[in-house]
């Protein structure tokens, strides 16, 4: 029952991150649009003026909605939309205007929808085919993640990586030990969801069996571990005997030696564009032949 | 002692909200939970003891009152004679605290999502700060607006703390382009009579600590409730950092009144003392933390104390009398931005641990040793108990310059994050410090839970109730912090529990996401 609701927990965050891309846009469009240079720019405003709320590249502050964070459902979602709120300010809400001219507030624009963007939207070149080889073969990825409705339980659910994670995030995760960047996660949740760690645990039951996994969840009175096995182990804290954390994540980090490089470009071209299509709107009924 | 307190609450619940006084706010009633740190000196330490360590295994929910359209809501709820209130922006609901059930709501549009902690009640009014920064009196049995003031000032935030009623006064803070305020409104009328700037204007005492013309950049936001003394006529407030939280270079100087603990005569405004935790802070470092007030041989003197873990990693005890600093311990493991504190309290910055570029690790974090989550101190234990923060953030600064403009916001300078060293991921506790040497005497893990939210409460029972950030409320026990029960609630609790009591019955409430839950013994009081 638990592990059916934290399916539809992944499925309902994926939902609006497709959906929001289809919002039209009717108002005036941005001039720096895919500028890099007013992009860059429109960050050094945005770091000048909306952190204190908004937080360390839309990430979240104490006091407003991240900008950016994976997976939310954003009020704003189109480029007017997003000017209008940094100029104007949302009145009735602690959003005030920001006092900035209107090039910069279209640059603070273009910032946010870039940090908004993931792998799915500039996916790495490669031989896609290729780079799925890798992923069930020489990569060992499956071992332990699921694609393509298949694979391994033990780590992160990968379906959607590339409408969750921008691609250098997937690089990052690949090749360096200690994968956290910015913009990618690090937010203030608001509602309770399991562990996004998986982070390794070794226990002993009281009865003496001992039980290899990653963590689901866990408080202070109880335990969820998704075991090598690819089963749940569930337990009250009382009935173990030992928890042992154990010091590194079973994600291999080496992927840019254990792979040639074309090897390693192929699979992240695969990766970057893992993405699950959400349930759109019902189509529109098929008008009647005029008669 | 006992058998009187129940027959009293007999008394009160046949009685139909009887009307409460400001004068009632200091003598108060041990059954209601009047303001948002339960009395005016913020102990946090109700006198019941139904509930004890004895029966704890017996608490269950006794209603859920969902407040729909919310999310991790941060409200504190107030309870007078049977009726509790909860808020939050643009929201408030009485409920009947003994079953949950609704007697009115009020509804200000828009409704909003936004960081609200509480209301103020007297005198059968209900004083609420609003989104679009007004104070508005409601009428405590049926919700109708009995006043409205507009908050006067540029550009001007009502920013969720708690308004705080003394006499006829309700005190509501708040900031503004030009700095952080408390205003003082009469209760009757809504006139505003007075207001105290957190920020000296140029010329003042204090203005000297700004360089040049940095005052302009406005910091010293009051986010917070504060806490009282009858006895001296003294509200104690803690004040925000300064304008561009995390880059100095434009406002050198100690920054008066940011990061400070301000004691504000309650007829007039005018400032008492002060005390500077953190002078030219580049942390974000807000002091806002409420203030416990505790009358106590310290040292072998009978003192009037106040008491304060700071959100920069130091437990202080001031004398409230005039702001003396007595003495400052490290109540976290790893303070990184000082080496101690000086024999005034002034701390001993760490050269080069200043926010950068590239980011610089800084302990504790800037969400703070702890945060604007309550305290609490019990008089039987000596303890002070508060929700800490073991680990390290990353302090960044957006970039190596700032073009400053008169007129237009500075913002924060950039942010921070949690260090990526597992060593130095966060990590909550309830932590019991001896209140009176700050040495640690118990510590409870709450796995799982990492950024600050839940506060704790203490009761004359033996026990201290904590919301966990994952969603338990815990009793432990007051002396050995050893945990006896716990109840899921399902969803983040970043607010306060409260304890109350109804008709002979104790109870403890908690608000846990968009519900708020109460719990008692089960089968009532035997």
């Amino acid at each position: 029952m638990r592990f059916a609701a934290i399916v539809a927990t992944f499925a309902i965050a994926a939902a609006p991150i497709q959906a929001q891309r289809g919002a039209v846009d009717t108002g005036p469009r941005n001039p720096f649009a895919g500028n890099e240079q007013a992009v860059a720019e429109g960050r050094d405003i945005y770091n000048r003026a909306c952190t204190a709320c908004h937080g360390q590249d839309g990430t979240t502050g104490d006091r407003a909605p991240a900008l950016a964070a994976p997976g939310r459902r954003y009020l704003r979602q189109t480029d007017s939309a997003l000017f209008d709120a940094v100029q104007k300010g949302i009145p009735g809400t602690q959003m005030p205007p920001m006092g900035l001219n209107e090039t910069e507030a279209w640059k603070v624009t273009a910032y946010v929808r870039g940090l908004r963007g993931t792998a799915i939207d500039t996916p790495a070149k490669g031989n896609v085919a290729h780079g799925q080889q890798i992923f069930w073969g020489k990569g060992e990825c499956g071992n332990c993640h699921t694609a393509q409705g298949k694979g391994g339980l033990i780590g992160p659910d990968l379906s959607n990586i590339a409408g969750r994670r921008k691609l250098s995030s997937i690089r990052d995760s690949l090749t360096k030990p200690q994968h956290r960047v910015l913009g990618d996660g690090g937010q203030i949740e608001s509602v309770l969801y399991p562990l996004a760690s998986h982070k390794a645990v070794r226990v002993v039951t009281k009865d003496g069996r001992t039980i290899r996994g990653t963590v689901k969840n866990e408080d202070s009175f109880s335990l969820q571990i998704m075991g090598t096995d690819n089963a749940l182990h569930l337990f009250l804290r009382d009935e173990l005997r030992e928890v042992i954390d154990e010091p590194k994540s079973l994600m291999p980090t080496d992927y840019d030696k254990r792979l040639t490089p074309e090897e390693f470009q192929d699979l992240l071209a695969f990766l970057s564009r893992q993405g699950t299509t959400a349930q759109t709107q019902q189509p529109p009924i098929a008008r009647q032949p005029v008669e | 002692m006992q058998t009187l307190l129940l027959a009293s609450l007999v008394l009160l619940s046949a009685s139909t909200l009887a009307a409460q006084t400001s004068e009632d706010l200091i003598k108060a009633d041990p059954n209601n939970w009047l303001m948002y740190s339960g009395t005016y000196d913020s102990k946090r330490h109700s006198l019941l003891k139904q509930i004890n360590p004895s029966n704890v295994q017996n608490v269950a929910p006794k209603w859920v009152y969902h407040i729909s359209g919310s999310i991790k809501l941060e409200a504190v709820p107030i309870v007078v004679n049977g009726v509790m209130f909860v808020a939050q922006l643009n929201h408030v609901d009485a409920l009947d605290a003994r079953t949950g059930r609704l007697i009115w709501q009020y509804r200000r549009q828009p409704v909003s999502r936004g960081a609200h902690r509480g209301i103020a009640v007297s005198d059968n009014k209900v004083y609420v700060g609003t989104a679009d920064a007004h104070v508005i009196a409601l009428d405590a049995r049926n919700g109708a607006v009995r006043w409205e003031t507009k908050i006067q000032g540029e550009d001007v935030r009502y920013q969720g703390g708690a308004p705080l009623v003394i006499r006829n006064k309700v005190l509501v803070g708040g900031n503004s382009r030009v700095g952080g305020f408390i205003d003082a409104y009469d209760t009757e009328s809504g006139k505003q009579l007075w207001r105290w700037n957190s920020l000296p204007k140029p010329g003042e005492p204090g203005s000297e600590t700004w360089a040049g013309d940095s005052l302009k950049l406005g910091g010293g936001p009051m986010w917070h409730t504060g806490s009282y003394d009858p006895q001296l006529d003294l509200a104690y407030f803690g004040t925000g950092q300064p304008g561009m939280d995390f880059v100095g270079d434009y406002r050198k100087g100690d920054n008066l009144y940011t990061d400070c603990m301000v004691a504000l005569d309650p007829e007039t405004g005018k400032m008492k003392w002060y005390f500077q935790f953190t002078p030219h802070d580049v942390h974000d470092y807000d002091a806002v933390e409420i203030p416990i007030l505790v009358d106590a041989t310290f040292k072998g003197q009978p003192r009037k104390l106040l008491l304060q873990a700071n959100r920069n990693g130091y437990y202080y005890i001031l004398d409230r009398t005039n702001g003396k600093f007595l003495q400052g311990t490290p109540f976290v493991k790893v303070i990184t931005w000082a080496s101690g504190l000086t024999e005034d309290g002034r701390p001993v910055v760490v050269p080069g641990s200043e926010p950068s570029v590239q980011g610089t690790k800084v302990c504790p974090p800037t969400a703070g040793a702890t945060n604007w989550p309550s305290p609490a101190y019990s008089p039987d234990t000596r303890l002070f108990y508060v929700i800490v923060t073991e680990g390290c953030g990353i302090n960044i600064r957006g970039a190596s310059k700032f073009e400053i403009r008169p007129g237009a916001p500075v913002g924060s300078g950039t942010g921070y994050l949690e260090s990526p060293d597992v060593q130095e991921r966060w990590q909550l506790y309830v932590r019991a410090l001896d209140a009176f040497t700050g040495k640690t005497a118990w510590d409870y893990k709450q796995i799982g839970s990492n950024h600050y939210g839940p506060g704790v409460v203490s009761t004359a029972g033996g026990i201290v109730f904590a919301g966990e950030q994952q969603g338990n409320l815990t009793a432990l026990d007051a002396k050995t912090g050893k945990p006896l029960w716990h109840f899921n609630t399902g969803d983040f609790i970043s607010a306060s529990p409260i304890v109350y009591g109804v008709a002979g019955n104790q109870y403890v409430a908690i608000v846990a996401g968009s519900n708020v839950i109460a719990f008692g013994l089960s089968g009532g009081a035997k």
